[in-house]
């Protein structure tokens, strides 16, 4: 099965507590006020719960963009 | 050579003059140019730990190529845990060798051994908690593939060296200053005029305001047996205006200079005292430290206890503030200041609202109804700051002690170091953030005059020895 940002879309808005964000595969955390580094910790146990995976420090630290998350997800 | 020193003022205009009109050919010769100022500045303190400058760069900077070239994780993480090893191995050699020995020799005294105390003859080389940062975060971008490694090495050795942030920073990131010596320099009439006011302003912060307030402080420090309660707070405060004045007075004038060079460094310094939370003061204080601190250490321990919750983020935020504490300095006051912090962080992790970073990434305009959460938040740094000055842990908790029980009014309060010099550095603060009637050059001529009233007495900067 391969995800989409509409799939971490839910999760985002759980996380940050924000409706109105929107998200694409070139989104970074500048782009949203809320993504700072305690709740991108936060983001990363809510995929893991949600998806059922656990990623490598490596892989966390290397994401830039959600485009990254969604090709972790997917591998 | 310090930047408020008569060398410094013979080195800078030289460095100014051949770097725009004679070495201007290139990126590549004023970059080079600037390598021997850089190296050259570094070594009136000492030459001999040029070397160790020089070591550490193209250890980092190989180890930087390796890790970027290479497609097998095994190789990018032996390499870069090579290289974070050496480089802490150097740090820890010299600044915490004599705090370590004189820990275990405590330790076994206090077990019913009998030992003698002793130091190891270890000069610390000035500057080395600041290029050692700058190496560990480019290896650890490597690393974490955020940035493609240099095949410069030019560029990189001016990115660890360059002059004016070698010795007390900012700490820059690969990410902003390298691609800036990637390109040539034109000279910018506008960025040398700011650069210039910086420089001024800084040098007001410093020699003015820090070095007035450093004797009330040394005297209150030190003879507080002497001194009541009241007087004991002033000196605190007081010192809380001298750090302030000193430190982000070093920073202005650092990128100031960069200016002139035609380079920007980061921000370091945003108003810290008017923080209404310690999240927002430490995303206000010393800004390249803590974003360093939260990228490299507090990101990774949480990643590691993530799955702890909230009990893990305060383990992440206590590690990473003790060893903030320690990278100030090897004494047991440092850690229990860091520590300090640490335990400040319980309210806001464990609160039902919870906490939003180690250093708040929003920032509300300031209202008058702040203030009593502004002065709440100052009260706690200056508690912090007794711990932070004191000599020794046992003299933190003496002056606490002394400052507790005799509380009463004194006749010899130090009225100036408590109302003016908080006002100056206020005013010298809004002026550089914001044009007014104040930026112009009648003012700028009586600054020039105050600080050669008050350049009599040369003192170090606080940061240095960090």
């Amino acid at each position: 099965m391969t995800h989409t940002t509409q799939d971490l879309l839910p999760i985002f808005r759980y996380v940050f507590e924000n409706d109105e964000i929107e998200i694409s595969e070139t989104t970074v955390a500048a782009d949203i006020p809320e993504w700072d580094s305690l709740n991108h910790i936060y983001l990363v146990v809510a995929i893991e719960k949600h998806f059922k995976v656990k990623f490598t420090t490596h892989q966390i630290q290397s994401w830039q963009c959600v485009g990254d998350i969604i090709t972790h997800l997917n591998l | 050579m310090l930047f408020n020193s008569f060398e410094f003022l013979l080195f800078f205009p030289l460095v100014f003059i051949l770097h725009w009109f004679v070495f201007n050919n290139g990126k590549s010769s004023q970059n080079l140019f600037l390598i021997i100022a850089s190296y050259f500045f570094y070594s009136c303190w000492d030459w001999r730990f040029s070397f160790l400058l020089g070591f550490s760069t193209i250890l980092d900077y190989y180890s930087g190529l390796v890790i970027s070239n290479s497609n097998d994780l095994k190789t990018k993480r032996n390499w870069m845990r090579l290289s974070i090893f050496i480089n802490l191995g150097i740090l820890c050699y010299f600044k915490y060798t004599n705090f370590f020995i004189d820990s275990f020799i405590h330790l076994f005294n206090s077990i019913g051994f009998h030992c003698d105390p002793f130091t190891l003859n270890i000069i610390i080389p000035i500057g080395i908690s600041f290029y050692t940062f700058h190496g560990i975060s480019y290896v650890l971008d490597n690393y974490y593939g955020r940035i493609k490694a240099t095949t410069n090495l030019v560029e990189y050795s001016l990115f660890v060296s360059f002059f004016p942030l070698l010795v007390a920073g900012p700490i820059e990131r690969a990410t902003h200053l390298l691609p800036q010596l990637s390109r040539k320099r034109k000279f910018s009439y506008v960025q040398s005029i700011e650069g210039c006011r910086l420089i001024l302003w800084g040098m007001f912060k410093k020699v003015v305001i820090a070095d007035s307030l450093s004797p009330i402080v040394e005297d209150i420090f030190t003879n507080y047996q002497n001194h009541n309660g009241i007087t004991l707070i002033i000196g605190v405060i007081s010192f809380a205006f001298q750090v302030y004045g000193d430190f982000s007075g070093y920073t202005d004038i650092a990128r100031g200079i960069s200016k002139l060079l035609g380079i920007e460094l980061i921000l370091n310094f945003n108003f810290p005292y008017f923080s209404r939370s310690i999240p927002e003061f430490w995303s206000r204080w010393h800004i390249s430290l803590s974003s360093w601190l939260n990228d490299y250490v507090f990101t990774p321990l949480a990643l590691k206890f993530r799955h702890h919750e909230k009990y893990g983020i305060f383990i992440a935020i206590f590690i990473t503030f003790l060893i903030s504490g320690f990278w100030h300095g090897a004494g047991l006051h440092f850690i229990a200041w860091g520590g300090y912090y640490g335990l400040l962080y319980i309210p806001y992790i464990f609160s039902k609202k919870g906490i939003k970073s180690i250093v708040s990434k929003k920032s509300d305009p300031l209202k008058a109804s702040d203030l009593p959460k502004i002065i709440l938040t100052f009260s706690l740094v200056c508690l912090g700051y007794v711990f932070f000055r004191s000599p020794e842990l046992s003299h933190s908790f003496r002056f606490l002690d002394h400052l507790i029980s005799d509380c009463s009014l004194s006749q010899k309060v130090a009225y100036k170091s408590f109302l003016i010099y908080p006002l100056l550095i206020l005013l010298a603060d809004l002026i550089r953030f914001k044009s007014n009637f104040l930026d112009s050059i009648p003012v700028y001529i009586l600054i020039v005059l105050m600080i050669l009233h008050h350049s009599t007495n040369q003192s170090n900067f606080i940061y240095f020895k960090f």
